[in-house]
């Protein structure tokens, strides 16, 4: 055959975008393939804060006040007065200092996400990791310099072995990792309650001793001027690991592995990759970010750790992470919005007069509707492909 | 008929349809009309417009512009629940099937016969439908149980369900999309036979296909469609293959492949006494022996199932060696990893191209490295160059001419097939390995892009490499091989240079008449 094969010359006639009528200028802007998944998530926020509203209206109370009351709990908006020692600043520390943990909880979900895996056991790792770290550092009266620094390192190792241990059962024995985290958010637990109560309770608070200040990742009562604040140390750290995290997933040989392998485990076999290594490694990654999530919560927020109970952040953090679509920089957006709705409940309760389980329902509504994220893609894109077209490609024979 | 007069016949008619998308014009104002009780094909290239074409007519998409009427009616087809209430039916190339449901749970699914226990709580009466699925199966001798499970049906068994879906509906106009794409040929001629049994009751049938020999066998008139355009309809009664192939590409072309002798060098592939279990633990490859050189096509031959895709697998690393051993080189590679194999030479175009040769969610650029993202200059250290990347997936885009609308950064899943398979075959032929094994490489492809693909082949020989060319359509075996391997039930029952066998004779091995 001497011809070479030049199919149809002229076939595939490009058209400029004169062919693209109708859709507002703004839409035609804004909504790229690049953008859809923020302009999905600000749409499913802004669906439930309507619904949220309708909620407020419903039960008699003013939904401005009640939204302006969340961001004045969380020390975004100013109060109208402060108690002795507060001040905007002191209430967006201490709102900081509990999205930290958020933050690092839903980075664990995200990277496990990416690579096909769901760790519905956060939880258990910030736990455990908490607890290790706890009885290691927190009453060992290190020096201040040291101790912080081990503290993060132990949770760090802690969390990863435990998610690495997780991806090995399912690398090695197929075992699911959603069955074998939920059995260790049990395991972790109960194990963990038992040693607390037998020997690091506090009597008054039912809580473990509460732990050294020298080892603790946020510090308290912080004098500034006029008023006391506290300060978390990590928060910076957090945000610094969702960049690393970002850069990882998207300009690395092991982000391409890790997302070739949650996006199609034969493909990426095939391609030479070795999918249970990958498997092992994302999973141990995950761990380690929910150990820093462990140790910023137990160690930081708190100070000591509550015996036969789980967090709900790392349940939470699932969520942060859908709505964030697994992208580490836009977890730092998702995790400050549910966090405002968890930290800044508080006061709305007290100022709006709105119930705290209302501010729980709150972020279920939210939650909600970012599930539901993959619906709204596909309201829109159907609503668009009436304006304008789909984004498939061409005659595509091949469905 | 532009004027508004109806044909009387027709039971569909469309009108100026135009349909765009993004960067490209898919229909470009098709008129053509489809008479009640024809076999009417739609023949044109891959990317020429025809599955979009039908795909309006059962509501996937809507025109831009242009009319629809079904039966004489002007019709606006939104959905595919609109194309069935109008009677409509499509057997998808890819089948729409639950597969841990029954065969008669399949086809009633949507459209369930109910009763009602006590007089009012509904349920689904699978009794009946049990009975009705199997005596419309009867009718068409379909063979099959309305009790079996989907996920144990072939290819070609569960496409009888997907027909049995349509009838069940008692679709009046059944559109068939490349229908035999998946098949066998005894699969293909049944199926053949189905179709025209279907037109004999009365039904209109819309046939979309790149496949020459179908439309001639079967189909009463065809419309050819290059580019988006309709060139022209046919009376197949009166036409030529040859003339419609033309038409079809838009050139003349020659069936026929230059090839000049073979010049065998040193053995690269050096297979002996191998034994393979596939996932379930069920031996598919029993001692199989052979050597490929360099600059030979040795091309397996068989029908499907009797264990090539499992060689090939078992050679790429996929599939462990139970016994025996694998030589690439002179170098024991038995047991070596997936990509030890790629990096020291061996390049593997898979038979399934969604599921295994790329991934439909990453760009062009990204598939086109997926092998050698590792290896420099696409990686300095740990950290990908996407500026390195992009460049070399832009210059294998323009090399083997794939047609990509946002460039190397086109997601992959949005290419039409031919263009997908375009994309494995330059990322494994660039990688310049001493030994490509090609497995159904030109399936589903028309005849310009077969044709290049085959030349390619060819090509890859004359430059001194090994060929691995594992295919279902003796055709290919017989235009590409020099040696030509013939497998049944797992063995390798023949092998002799292609001069010396005669078609029937291959036939007879692949059946396992001669042995």
């Amino acid at each position: 055959m001497k011809r070479p094969q030049a199919v149809n010359p002229g076939s595939q006639t490009k058209l400029g975008s004169q062919t693209r009528p109708k859709l507002g200028i703004i839409a035609r802007i804004f909504y790229t393939e690049r953008t859809r998944p923020l302009l999905i998530a600000l749409l499913a926020i802004l669906l439930s804060v309507i619904a949220i509203s309708v909620l407020l209206v419903a039960l008699g109370k003013n939904p401005l006040a009640a939204l302006q009351g969340l961001l004045q709990g969380s020390g975004i908006l100013p109060k109208p007065r402060y108690a002795g020692g507060k001040s905007m600043l002191s209430d967006f520390l201490g709102f900081l200092d509990a999205m930290t943990p958020m933050l690092f909880a839903a980075l664990a979900v995200a990277i496990a996400f990416k690579a096909g895996l769901f760790n519905i056991g956060v939880s258990g790792q910030m736990l455990l990791a908490g607890f290790v770290t706890t009885v290691l550092v927190g009453y060992s009266g290190l020096d201040a310099l040291i101790a912080k620094p081990l503290v993060l390192l132990i949770g760090f190792v802690v969390g990863g072995l435990l998610g690495a241990f997780v991806g090995i059962l399912k690398a090695r024995f197929n075992i699911h990792e959603v069955v074998s985290t939920i059995m260790f958010n049990y395991i972790v637990q109960f194990i963990v309650s038992f040693f607390i109560k037998s020997y690091y309770i506090d009597p008054v608070s039912r809580q473990s001793h509460l732990i050294d200040e020298s080892a603790r990742l946020t510090l308290i009562n912080v004098s500034v001027g006029d008023i006391t604040t506290r300060v978390p140390l990590c928060f910076l750290l957090a945000i610094v690991v969702a960049v690393v995290l970002y850069l990882l997933l998207k300009k690395t040989g092991l982000g391409f592995e890790l997302r070739a392998v949650g996006t199609n485990k034969k493909a990426a076999h095939y391609a030479g990759i070795r999918s249970n290594r990958t498997i092992v490694t994302a999973m141990a990654l995950s761990g380690c970010c929910a150990g820093l999530a462990g140790v910023t919560y137990y160690l930081g927020y708190f100070g000591s750790i509550e015996p036969a109970s789980l967090t709900s952040v790392g349940f939470d953090s699932i969520a942060v992470a859908l709505l964030g679509n697994s992208n580490p920089i836009a977890c730092i957006l998702a995790s400050l919005l549910i966090t405002i709705l968890t930290y800044g409940s508080t006061y709305m309760s007290s100022i709006a007069g709105v119930s705290s389980y209302i501010a729980q329902l709150m972020v279920a509504i939210v939650l909600l509707f970012c599930a539901c994220s993959a619906y709204l893609e596909f309201v829109v894109a159907s609503r668009r492909s009436k304006d304008l077209e789909t984004n498939e490609s061409e005659g595509d024979d091949d469905r | 008929m532009d004027q508004g007069r109806i044909d009387s016949d027709a039971i569909i008619e469309m009108r100026h349809i135009t349909k765009s998308f993004p960067g490209v014009v898919a229909n470009n104002d098709i008129s053509l009309s489809i008479r009640k009780g024809e076999i009417f094909a739609l023949l044109g290239e891959n990317g020429a417009g025809k599955s979009t074409l039908v795909s309006m007519l059962f509501g996937i998409y809507e025109p831009d512009s242009g009319e629809v009427y079904i039966r004489g009616e002007k019709t606006r087809i939104s959905s595919p629940l609109e194309a069935v209430a109008l009677d409509i039916g499509m057997v998808h190339q890819h089948f729409k099937l639950v597969s841990n449901y029954t065969v008669a749970e399949n086809i009633i699914l949507g459209k369930e016969p109910t009763k009602r226990l006590l007089g009012f709580i509904p349920y689904v009466d699978v009794k009946t439908a049990n009975r009705q699925i199997k005596e419309l199966s009867d009718r068409y001798r379909f063979n099959l149980e309305p009790t079996a499970v989907i996920e144990d049906l072939g290819v070609s068994e569960q496409q009888r369900v997907e027909i049995l879906k349509m009838l069940y509906r008692e679709a009046e106009i059944l559109i068939f999309d490349e229908p035999t794409a998946m098949l066998t040929p005894q699969e293909i001629s049944a199926l053949l036979e189905v179709i025209k049994k279907l037109r004999d009751d009365g039904k209109t049938i819309i046939l979309v296909t790149h496949k020459l020999e179908e439309i001639k066998q079967v189909a009463d008139r065809c419309a050819v469609l290059n580019g988006g355009r309709l060139i022209d309809i046919f009376d197949i009664e009166t036409t030529s293959t040859q003339l419609l192939a033309e038409r079809m590409v838009g050139r003349e072309i020659s069936f026929e492949i230059d090839k000049s002798a073979a010049q065998f060098g040193e053995v690269i592939l050096d297979v002996e006494k191998l034994t393979v279990c596939d996932e379930q633990k069920l031996e598919q490859i029993k001692g199989v022996s052979f050597k490929v050189h360099a600059g030979e096509i040795f091309a397996v031959a068989g029908v499907a199932g009797n264990g090539q895709i499992e060689l090939a697998d078992a050679l790429a690393g996929l599939l462990p060696a139970k016994q025996g051993s694998v030589r690439l080189k002179q170098q024991d590679i038995t047991a070596a990893s997936v990509r030890k194999r790629s990096v020291g030479g061996l390049a593997y175009i898979p038979e399934d191209r969604h599921g295994v040769g790329l991934i439909l969610d990453f760009s062009v650029a990204d598939n086109m490295v997926s092998k050698a993202y590792f290896r420099e200059p696409f990686s300095k250290g740990p950290v990908l160059q996407f500026r390195e990347i992009n460049r070399y997936a832009d210059d294998l885009i323009r090399r083997y001419d794939i047609r990509c609308g946002q460039g190397s950064a086109t997601q992959v899943r949005s290419l039409s097939g031919g263009n997908q398979q375009k994309i494995i075959v330059a990322r494994e032929i660039d990688q310049d390995a001493d030994l490509v094994i090609f497995v159904q490489p030109t399936r589903g492809l028309d005849v310009g892009a077969t044709l290049s693909i085959r030349q390619r082949i060819i090509a890859e020989r004359d430059k001194g490499k090994a060929v691995l060319l594992i295919s279902l359509e003796l055709d290919e075996v017989l235009a590409c091989a020099d040696t030509i391997g013939v497998m049944y039930g797992g063995e390798m029952t023949k092998i002799a240079p292609a001069s010396e066998l005669t078609r029937n004779e291959v036939g007879e091995y692949m059946m396992g008449v001669r042995r």
